[in-house]
């Protein structure tokens, strides 16, 4: 098993591997810049362990652990 | 006439340069989604459109359907594709899609202010060269660079030039070219370039594919073939390969056009902001603050006087309307109605003000999204996102744009939820009466008004566990939210914002309220026979005698308070200058007791909003039923709970 985004702790830095999830939430994550080998950093976790903040693109982000539990790394 | 299209990302400045066009104030603020309808505006001869922000020609929300179709099926002459240029590649992602529509589309770098201060420098030249568009440099917010940016548009508007659309890899490039060589491809609708469909076959778009004839068998076989070839090939679905070259072509240019010089981390409001055990204290901290200085603060230093100004201006006008001989009809009118009326209302324009300052420069400075952020665990076990805190903060103000901003959440049941507890919150307008009822009945007592906010918090809360509760809908639903820069909040955009709304609502004042003072005073002095009588004889009285017996249980079963929240339907300062108009020189402890009072309060702050909160509501619901189930769930909660608020006063008092 491909470790996943939301196992990625604040400060660690990591490269999009295959996202796995139904059609629609795939494109939006992709649409949003997570494609296969982008660069991607936690930045924080909210108050209560989730949702969690990401930057990549040089934007930030923030999205639900489940969502992120769908971004494989590599 | 030629029409361009703003269009761009959530949030990169669309509405702010249209305000800068047109001379329109239309909603702006620092967080992705402010925008959520076509706005239309007129500069030099040119119609102005401002869509809401995508990210992608796919959407996801109501509102990002409505800037596809719009770019899709309305045709402008001119696509202006607003680019944050601090968030080149992502937005060039969007800009490859622009495109491929066969329009001439005008790249516009926003916010070029701040790419010194992110020691970001871009060469707009090679830009224009890489992407077959003209590119501007301007600063929409500080309105530098209008006058290019008015030559380009003048010019790409003469020159009616389709970009380059963006090329994939050999093996897709090859595809698309066989596609297009199919018969099928003329069917697509006039104006849609053949290229765009081929791509919308390949990705099988839901939305193209549901607007076009069905497909002939040989050829949508032969589209099975070539779908099955390249997910072998590329180990992916053909949509993620599109989107992934896409971004390859985003990543490239960006490449090529900007460079980034290396930045100190300086410091970020987000330690703080969002930081673990501070950030909800410090956004309890932040709204306590907000109430405190415009209700508490400011409210609590005007409101004395503007009522004392209000009726010294009734006496002396009365005496010398009286000195002059003027009808009593007329005196009565100007004195017991109109300024009674309006002046109510009006006592509130100050507090109001400083409230929407505040609320403008929370907006405009980047913290409603770390809000949604910080919150959307918590609302999530009330069956709401984390962006259904943002209606609710503006709602604080009026509950009108607050329900529209709902709009942003994805997910339609809990969008549905959100448009139907936002009125819980208290807007502005429902100040008036709560102001009145605890300076007559509670003075001193301060720890009333914060707790009006936690029963409406506490309405929500309820109301949301319930809805969960019928409705176990475990559907995945998704949260995410771009986090927007922290930015100065501009004083004019500030300043703009809070005279438009504070404007509003001195204009409602002088026009709605006007209007309906006077004929409550007139239905409040005449019987049917136009008899001049005792306004418990009058044609009003009667009229509010058949409703006020529903109300007995809560305590306001006489008509004064039935008409004062009959009208409360047209906007709900009008409960005021009601109450004010119908009970004259008689005091409100000859009608209310202080439990009547709470339970009078809670039912007003609970029940149905305003005719303008309710046709916002329906327009999100687009359903009347659904409409008619949300009112009856307001007014019948409301009830109940007022019922309960007085039997606890009782007990308690």
């Amino acid at each position: 098993m491909a470790k996943t985004m939301d196992e990625l702790t604040v400060g660690q830095r990591a490269e999009v591997g295959a996202i796995k999830a139904p059609k629609q939430l795939k494109r939006r994550l992709m649409d949003m810049g997570f494609t296969k080998g982008v660069d991607v950093e936690v930045v924080k976790m909210a108050p209560m362990g989730d949702p969690m903040e990401v930057a990549l693109r040089g934007y930030n982000l923030c999205l639900r652990k489940a969502e992120a539990r769908v971004i494989e790394l590599r | 006439m030629q029409t361009i299209a703003l269009i761009g990302n959530p949030n990169c400045g669309k509405t702010t340069l249209f305000n800068e066009l047109t001379g329109i104030t239309a909603y702006v603020g620092n967080w992705p989604g402010v925008t959520v309808e076509k706005k239309e505006g007129m500069w030099n001869n040119i119609k102005v459109l401002d869509l809401p922000g995508v990210y992608s020609l796919s959407p996801y929300s109501p509102e990002e359907k409505l800037s596809r179709r719009y770019i899709l099926d309305e045709q402008p002459d001119l696509i202006v594709d607003v680019i944050d240029a601090t968030n080149l590649e992502r937005s060039l992602y969007l800009t490859s899609q622009l495109a491929e529509l066969g329009r001439s589309v005008l790249l516009v770098l926003n916010m070029q202010d701040l790419l010194e201060r992110e020691g970001i420098v871009i060469d707009t030249k090679r830009l224009s060269l890489m992407t077959g568009c003209p590119v501007v440099s301007i600063s929409a917010s500080k309105g530098i660079g209008l006058e290019s940016f008015k030559k380009e548009v003048e010019h790409a508007l003469k020159e009616n030039k389709a970009p380059a659309c963006p090329l994939f890899s050999n093996y897709v490039e090859n595809l698309l070219t066989t596609i297009i060589e199919d018969d099928y491809l003329h069917l697509i609708p006039s104006g849609r370039p053949q290229r765009w469909a081929a791509i919308k076959l390949l990705e099988e778009d839901e939305l193209f594919l549901s607007s076009m004839p069905p497909i002939p068998e040989a050829f949508a076989e032969f589209l099975h073939q070539a779908k099955t070839n390249l997910r072998l090939h590329f180990e992916d679905d053909p949509e993620a390969i599109i989107i992934d070259q896409r971004y390859k072509v985003a990543e490239h240019i960006a490449k090529h056009c900007q460079t980034k010089k290396f930045q100190k981390k300086r410091f970020n409001f987000d330690t703080i902001a969002t930081s673990r055990f501070g950030a909800i204290p410090l956004f309890i901290a932040i709204m306590g603050a907000v109430f405190y200085l415009s209700i508490g603060l400011v409210g609590g230093y005007t409101t004395g006087i503007l009522e004392n100004f209000f009726a010294y201006l009734g006496s002396n006008l009365s005496i010398l309307l009286d000195s002059l001989g003027v009808f009593p009809l007329l005196s009565g009118i100007l004195i017991d109605g109109i300024i009674a009326g309006v002046g109510s209302v009006l006592t509130f324009v100050p507090q109001l003000f400083v409230l929407f300052l505040l609320l403008s420069i929370l907006e405009d400075c980047g913290y409603m999204a770390r809000i949604a952020f910080i919150m959307d665990r918590l609302m999530r076990t009330i069956g709401l996102s984390g962006k259904s805190i943002i209606p609710m903060v503006i709602g604080t103000g009026c509950s009108v744009p607050a329900i529209m901003s709902s709009r942003t959440i994805e997910h339609q049941k809990q969008r549905e939820l959100t448009v139907l507890v936002t009125p819980f919150i208290p807007c502005g307008a429902k100040m008036p009466v709560f102001a009145l009822m605890l300076t007559y009945f509670f003075p001193g007592k301060w720890y009333i008004a914060p707790l009006i906010y936690v029963l409406g918090i506490l309405a929500v809360i309820i109301t949301g566990l319930l809805a969960r509760a019928i409705d176990k809908h475990k559907e995945k639903n998704a949260f995410i939210l771009e986090l927007p820069r922290y930015q100065l909040p501009s004083a004019k955009n500030v300043y703009l914002q809070t005279r438009e709304r504070t404007l509003g609502f001195v204009a409602k004042a002088g026009t709605i309220i006007l209007l309906s003072s006077v004929i409550i005073y007139l239905l409040s002095s005449y019987n049917f026979t136009l008899q001049s009588v005792d306004s418990d004889d009058s044609m009003l009285a009667i009229f509010g005698k058949f409703i006020s017996p529903v109300f007995i249980p809560l305590g306001f079963g006489f008509w004064q308070a039935s008409v004062a929240l009959l009208t409360g339907i047209a906007a709900k300062e009008s409960i005021v200058s009601t109450l004010s108009v119908t009970m004259g020189t008689q005091a409100l402890s000859s009608f209310f007791d202080p439990a009547s009072a709470l339970s009078y309060m809670t039912f007003i702050l609970l029940s149905s909003p305003c005719i303008a909160a309710i046709s916002a509501m329906a327009k999100e619901f687009g359903n009347r039923k659904k409409l008619l189930y949300a009112l009856i769930w307001q007014t019948g909660f409301a009830y109940l709970t007022a019922l309960l608020i007085r039997m606890l006063a009782m007990l308690i008092l």
